[in-house]
């Protein structure tokens, strides 16, 4: 089977719009935090978000946002797109460059895109509501697509003129993790000799507010203090959106079009909990069967791990959960590997979580770095017996993993290997 | 995804003018609606739901239809005739074509039914077609797009005299197009080394597309249809060559009808290459005959009749359309 490398990335987050500024911020733990205005209601107990910066897109009009210059899209483009598709159409115009790919790279049989999205509540209330308010034949021809939960994929097949694979993944938050992992499949199969992976959500009121009925959503109103996965006091996770980009390429169109990889993807495995709608299972069996499987699929053994990127969100269950899974699957491993979750710096992008911390994985290999765990100040006693780095460690690992759970208890592992 | 723009469940009456007086909070939601659009097209729009006086639609539709139409582009509309075509010229495809009709539905407060805009190609029929819902007319038929096979199985020319590779026909005009491939006979003689395409087959051109009108777009009685045998050439005024057009070139034929009794049917013509001006035709005045629609060769006013029957035009009777330019040829070729 052909091995598989990442050789482009594409940014737009709470923690920077361009990878070095996200490698900045992941080095030096520096969080994407701020208080965002929707929500400074009474009524809102929520009150931080890991916002994007530079995009304006609180109109329900995508005619009516801006965004930084250096983005030329059409009207033909954005009229159908949610706020989660604009970022990662700069996403993956970032990873276009960055893998320095031509038109004919992208558009052909052989190039396919998978994305991961919610799709938009804002715009599907937004439409929805204009249906009631002036009838069915005078909404939005356009709305169904600019909403629903494939927008992103319809959109950016179309945009790129994507002739591949494409498919849209929708397990809430190990949605992005799942669709790297298949495109994976698609490539090592030998049915496609590049994938772009997209994972993208709006990050704003409707898409996060949600889940405080959930009683999931952190309260803290200070943004140094809001996520701070497996903390003792932490009590939540913080919300965040953007969208990012990486792209997949067989070891022949690495080698062919001469370009450097980020990191090679060994492997990957999947694993479900069959357990709850929406609680982890409490020993974290799903998981610890997922990195299990995910090993075994890259030949390699746990002792070789130098660092896992956790799921861990900073809810109370689920970073408990996580924390055993490890336990249980590194228990023969001594002090290693390095755990942290860089949720702590971007808060928690949902189905765009498992791309986007795929993506930091793949720029700490290349640039030689493993983030700490920002925001940790005492070790949760059920989550001890790992080794969470509480100090960004300049070195690089050589083998790492990215753990990925969504709802209904599916949880997902990708294996990356620095390049000799 | 044409499936989003299919059965329709509108209706399509055009909306009585209401004697509700034009409130300041209509202008604020009409300026809203039309924020996007030029100040000309807002002007119009008041205009036209203060006074109901039709004259105002044009601007408005203009002024959406620019509104939705790439910057780029929009340069084309600046001095559009009505023949400038919605997809091909404009980039408009069926979702922005909703959303225009979204648009004007809502600020000219009128409803527009699906089946009707499948037939709105050009900006023209865009204008007629609400110009017509609004005065409460009767739709004029709509531009016909007659793809190279269907020109063949209805024209009396055939090849390798026929000069028109595609063509469109409204009630109102016809174009068409020609690309001169440089394998006409013709042009080994038209010059020596050096082929260029004789003014005379250029009218001949547009002959041929004035027979495609009087064919296809010509208003008849019912029950009656112009006989191909009947048309031919009697004779042509006013016209010019400005520009020499050799292989490669693409010619843009028109011709609109000026006078129409029977027998004669009188048209003004212009060929381009491009914006180039290459040949004009003050007047082309053919003679035609019309038959019982039961009696014609070929059936001329149905469409699907038309796809499959290329190989019934041998049955068409030859006739000459314009004599003078055919014998031209015959002593070229």
């Amino acid at each position: 089977m052909p091995r598989v490398f990442i050789t482009g990335l594409g940014f737009v987050t709470s923690i920077g719009n361009d990878a070095a500024t996200v490698t900045r911020n992941l080095r030096e733990l520096r969080h994407g935090f701020e208080v965002f205005p929707p929500f400074q209601k009474p009524e809102i107990p929520v009150k931080v978000v890991g916002t994007i910066k530079d995009f304006a897109t609180n109109s329900t009009d995508p005619e009516d946002w801006t965004f930084p210059a250096g983005y030329k899209i059409r009207r033909e483009l954005l009229r159908t797109m949610a706020p989660s598709g604009l970022f990662a159409q700069c996403a993956m115009m970032q990873a276009v460059a960055d893998a320095k790919l031509a038109e004919p790279d992208i558009s052909n049989p052989y190039t396919g895109l998978y994305a991961a999205s919610a799709g938009s509540p804002y715009l599907l209330h937004y439409h929805n509501d204009r249906l009631n308010k002036v009838g069915v034949m005078r909404c939005s021809p356009l709305g169904i697509v600019a909403s629903i939960a494939g927008t992103l994929n319809f959109n950016l097949i179309a945009a790129f003129k994507i002739q591949g694979s494409s498919c849209g993944f929708s397990s809430a938050c190990a949605s992005s993790a799942h669709a790297l992992g298949f495109a994976l499949d698609d490539l090592k199969l030998g049915r496609q000799k590049r994938m772009f992976v997209v994972g993208a959500e709006d990050g704003n009121l409707d898409a996060i507010l949600p889940f405080a009925g959930m009683r999931t959503l952190s309260l803290q109103t200070d943004p140094n203090l809001a996520s701070r996965p497996f903390d003792a006091a932490r009590d939540g996770f913080v919300g965040t959106g953007g969208g990012v980009a990486l792209v997949l390429e067989t070891e022949e169109e690495v080698v062919r079009r001469g370009v450097t990889p980020y990191a090679e993807v060994l492997g990957w495995g999947q694993a479900s909990d069959g357990w709850n709608v929406a609680i982890s299972h409490p020993e974290g069996s799903g998981s610890a069967a997922a990195m299990t499987l995910a090993l075994r699929a890259s030949g390699v053994v746990p002792e070789q791990v130098d660092y896992v990127n956790a799921h861990a969100t900073s809810t109370l269950i689920g970073d408990i959960s996580e924390a055993r899974a490890l336990r249980s699957v590194f228990k023969d491993s001594g002090s290693r590997p390095a755990v942290s979750s860089t949720k702590a710096l971007t808060g928690h992008g949902l189905s765009l979580a498992g791309v986007m911390e795929s993506s930091f994985c793949a720029l700490a290999i290349r640039e030689g770095f493993m983030p700490g765990n920002a925001h940790l100040t005492k070790v949760d006693p059920e989550c001890e017996g790992i080794a969470i780095l509480r100090a960004t460690e300049n070195t690089a690992p050589n083998i790492v993993i990215k753990n990925s759970s969504g709802f209904g208890g599916a949880n997902v592992a990708l294996v990356f290997k620095r390049v000799a | 995804m044409p499936d989003a723009v299919l059965p329709n469940q509108g209706t399509n009456k055009p909306i009585p003018p209401t004697n509700k007086p034009f409130s300041p909070e209509d202008e604020t939601a009409l300026r809203e609606a039309l924020k996007r659009c030029s100040p000309s097209a807002f002007e119009a729009a008041v205009q036209f739901r203060k006074t109901g006086n039709p004259e105002h639609v044009p601007a408005v539709v203009i002024g959406v239809i620019e509104r939705f139409v790439e910057p780029d582009l929009r340069v084309k509309l600046k001095d559009a005739d009505d023949d400038l075509r919605l997809i091909e010229d404009l980039g408009i495809d069926s979702l922005t074509m909703m959303e225009i009709v979204i648009l004007v539905e809502d600020v000219l407060q009128m409803t527009i039914n699906n089946d009707e805009l499948r037939n709105l190609r050009t900006v023209g029929d865009v204008k007629t077609f609400i110009d017509c819902k609004i005065r409460g007319l009767t739709l004029p038929k709509p531009t016909k797009f007659i793809p190279i096979e269907h020109i063949g199985a209805v024209m009396p020319v055939q090849p390798p005299f026929l000069f028109l590779n595609e063509a469109s026909v409204s009630s109102t005009a016809a174009n068409g197009k020609y690309k001169i491939t440089g394998q006409e006979f013709f042009l080994q003689g038209h010059f020596k080394d050096n082929p260029v395409m004789p003014a005379s087959i250029m009218l001949e051109a547009l002959g041929q597309l004035a027979v495609l009108y009087l064919l296809e777009g010509a208003p008849t009685e019912p029950g009656k249809v112009v006989s191909p045998q009947t048309i031919f050439f009697t004779g042509c005024e006013g016209v010019r060559a400005h520009r020499i057009c050799k292989p490669g070139d693409i010619l843009s034929l028109s011709i609109k009808p000026k006078r129409m009794k029977m027998p004669l049917a009188t048209f003004e013509g212009a060929i381009r290459v491009g914006q180039e001006k290459a040949v004009i035709a003050e007047e082309i005045t053919l003679t035609f005959g019309i038959v019982d629609a039961a009696n014609a060769p070929v059936s001329i006013n149905g469409s699907s009749a038309h796809a499959g029957s290329v190989g019934s035009s041998a049955g068409v009777a030859p006739a000459a359309t314009v004599p003078p330019l055919r014998v031209a040829m015959n002593a070229t070729g």
